[in-house]
């Protein structure tokens, strides 16, 4: 397949987050895959920040760069860090003569035996959500096209990342109002049942149901569900006190 | 347009209405809560725009008992347009003309952005609500026919028979009398209308 064909469905695939079983760690697998095989490079990683803030190693291309990637968390120093802390690319690193920026991060680099790194951001506009890292046993640089390419597969994997995070959101809010909508209207259905069984209107039946909550410290759902499935009957509900 | 409204489903059924434009935008998501069936129920159901630029004369007739009423409301083009955040489906935006006609591409995009965005303002009405409760606009703001679950209560007691099925009950009337579901129960909270167990009948009562 050409470069270009390769690049194109990479795109495609990482754009595609509608499916039911969209799984970030394939998107990840994917996009690392793909930047090893694209870019023609050794090793492709990345790293994304957990809610509670910190960042985290998810998928790397290889078990040499995973090993280079945790130290890095470790230690708390390297490009991937650096790009994300910046929300910049951090490129064309390397480490052969490195300059002293990431001393131990540069010493297990090339014990692992890669001579360069690279990192660019995952990011969309200012929300930085970590960093794809791109790791080469040849010193020297990327391309600019090749940043470029690496660049484009970052954004559309954040995209869909973050797409499947406000949809995550959305059903669990969604669920929230299902729920909460079944219960007035459990208690709407139990208010219509005592007003017609002990001929009261709306008001007093439910004034009557909530009386009868209180009294028993049970929530409101909890006596009207009783009600409407018929486990409890609108007469055994404590009278109003007058 | 003439009007707009937005429908709240859960599931395969209407739940409510959180606004309409016009008397004639409410009845449409009246008729659509009262016979389950009609252009946001379908857009829901099949997770796509759903469109009749000519109601009065489709090209292929659907919708045979919402059709007539809501011609005769005014609507003679209408469109559903399913409201998504993703996979979740949250209900529809329905748009209707005084005049057949079809969406020209700009409209058709305009709405797609609308839906989006009103689906997103939907999440954000509930997102901060105490748990187990609607969100407080929701709450104000919304036609959840409250007074079609008191009745089904009523009903239910009246026929001995399940809410759920009192419920059908009240629909299958308002459809059996040519009206809406709202009617139908406001009268029988009101005691106007009583359903009586012997068979099954409504009958004016007291």
């Amino acid at each position: 397949m050409s470069r270009e064909a390769l690049m194109t469905r990479t795109l495609v695939k990482l754009a595609d987050t509608l499916v039911d079983d969209f799984d970030v760690v394939d998107l990840l697998t994917t996009l690392a895959d793909r930047c090893v095989e694209v870019l023609n490079i050794a090793a492709a990683g990345i790293m994304l920040v957990a809610p509670e803030g910190e960042l985290r190693a998810m998928t790397s291309s290889s078990e040499a760069m995973r090993v280079v990637e945790l130290f890095e968390l470790q230690s708390l120093e390297g490009p991937c860090l650096d790009c994300y802390r910046t929300g910049q690319p951090v490129v064309n690193n390397d480490l052969t003569s490195d300059d002293g920026r990431w001393p131990g991060f540069a010493a297990v680099a090339l014990a692992t035996g890669f001579r360069a790194a690279d990192a660019v951001p995952m990011r969309l506009r200012r929300q930085v959500i970590g960093a794809l890292n791109l790791f080469r046993t040849e010193p020297g640089s990327l391309t600019d096209d090749d940043l470029i390419a690496a660049q484009a597969f970052a954004d559309i994997a954040t995209i869909a990342i973050l797409q499947h995070r406000s949809a995550l959101e959305a059903q669990v809010v969604n669920d929230q109002l299902n729920h909460a909508l079944n219960s007035r209207i459990a208690i709407e259905q139990a208010k219509g049942m005592i007003a017609e069984r002990e001929g009261l209107d709306m008001e007093h039946a439910f004034a009557r149901l909530r009386n009868h909550a209180r009294n028993h410290n049970e929530r409101l759902v909890t006596v009207a569900t009783a009600i409407v499935d018929g486990t409890a009957v609108p007469g055994s509900l404590d009278p109003l006190s007058h | 347009m003439s009007g707009a409204g937005i429908m709240l489903m859960s599931g395969d059924l209407p739940k409510g209405s959180v606004c309409t434009t016009n008397g004639v935008s409410e009845i449409i998501e009246q008729l659509q809560y009262t016979l389950g069936e009609g252009p946001c129920v379908d857009a829901v159901r099949q997770h796509r725009a759903v469109l009749e630029p000519d109601l009065a004369r489709p090209a292929t007739p659907r919708w045979v008992a919402f059709t007539p009423p809501a011609v005769r409301a005014g609507a003679r083009a209408i469109f559903g347009f399913p409201l998504d955040v993703g996979a979740v489906r949250l209900g529809a935006l329905n748009l209707y003309r005084d005049r057949p006609g079809p969406l020209t591409d700009d409209q058709h995009a305009d709405a797609l952005v609308l839906a989006s965005v009103a689906a997103r303002a939907v999440i954000g009405m509930q997102a901060d609500a105490d748990p187990g409760a609607l969100g407080a606009e929701l709450e104000v703001g919304t036609n959840f026919q409250f007074a079609v679950h008191q009745a089904s209560g009523m009903v239910s007691v009246q026929l001995g028979v399940s809410v759920g099925q009192a419920l059908v009950r009240l629909r299958a009337n308002a459809f059996a009398d040519d009206r809406l579901v709202a009617d139908v129960a406001r009268e029988v909270i009101s005691g106007r209308l009583r359903f009586d167990h012997r068979d099954g009948q409504a009958r004016s009562g007291r």
